[in-house]
């Protein structure tokens, strides 16, 4: 195996891990902010509701 | 809070795009511009990967450090959100260290892994941070889960200067630090042909890691308001 194998497979690793991680947590965020939008919108017309 | 969102969703999209020209800068220089080393050859261009990968992981590992003292003192949240955010992305890069030094030490050492002391103190910090994640997931009772991953932050950050020193205090395979020398400054040590890329990636990584840790961070907060939103609702 070159010396040009092992310089390849370590960047392919580093950048896909990294590539997937960022992905993963961009995708964990906009769900999460899905959630809160959706919580908000709903409990507006609950506190309207009250006063 | 929809406006907020949105421009803090701006302030990062810039600052991934920095982030981004950064990485292809340092992925030239290290991959093209840079010359081979005299000794090592090619395989030394991984050391533009590993070096900016563990200065990152320990960064994060002492804003955990950081985090967790603050939480432990003065409680508040967002303490615990820093601390919880950086000890995920360390873990990441903590990770990608050793799997760049293994690859690395094929072709340098003729083996994917040694126990020699350095490496090894880097496995128990990637455990140690491992098990603050696994902690912090497996506990129900949120606020003693996050004052036990505090100390156990505060205990694995500890770590970091036993792995820094390892190669002064045994006799290790290890080679001795390139960039934090006590004794020389990093262009003393290497030439700038070689310095430069490493220095550009270096650059490239802490945008990233600043980039990603405002990402995580957030995750945190919107988390947060969805637990108060739904612990009000309740009530």
């Amino acid at each position: 195996m070159g010396a040009w194998y092992f310089v390849f497979l370590a960047y392919g690793i580093v950048w896909s891990a990294i590539l997937i991680y960022w992905l993963t947590l961009k995708r964990r965020l906009a769900r999460a902010e899905t959630e809160l939008a959706e919580l908000c919108a709903s409990s507006e017309p609950q506190a309207n509701a009250k006063t | 809070m929809a406006k907020i969102s949105q421009i803090s969703g701006k302030r990062n999209g810039y600052f991934g795009a920095l982030a981004l020209v950064s990485i292809l800068l340092g992925l030239y220089w290290g991959l093209v511009q840079a010359p081979p080393d005299a000794y090592q050859g090619e395989v030394q261009r991984i050391m533009y990967l590993h070096i900016p990968s563990i200065l990152t992981a320990y960064l994060s590992f002492f804003l955990v450090f950081v985090g967790s003292c603050l939480y432990l003192w003065k409680r508040e949240k967002r303490d615990d959100i820093l601390a919880y955010s950086a000890a995920e992305i360390g873990v990441l890069f903590t990770a990608l260290t050793i799997i760049e030094g293994s690859i690395w030490g094929k072709p340098t050492w003729g083996v994917w892994w040694t126990w020699d002391a350095r490496l090894t103190l880097t496995a128990i910090l990637l455990l140690i941070f491992a098990g603050y994640l696994m902690l912090r997931s497996l506990t129900e009772e949120e606020n003693r889960g996050a004052s036990s991953a505090a100390v156990l932050g505060i205990i694995g950050f500890l770590d970091i200067p036993l792995i820094h020193m390892s190669v002064y205090w045994w006799r290790t395979l290890h080679q001795p630090p390139s960039i934090l020398r006590p004794d020389k400054a990093p262009w003393e040590n290497i030439a700038w042909p070689l310095l430069t890329p490493l220095l550009l990636n270096l650059a490239a990584f802490l945008l990233l890691y600043f980039y990603l840790l405002s990402l995580r961070f957030r995750l945190g907060e919107v988390n947060e308001e969805i637990k108060a939103l739904k612990l009000s609702r309740d009530f």
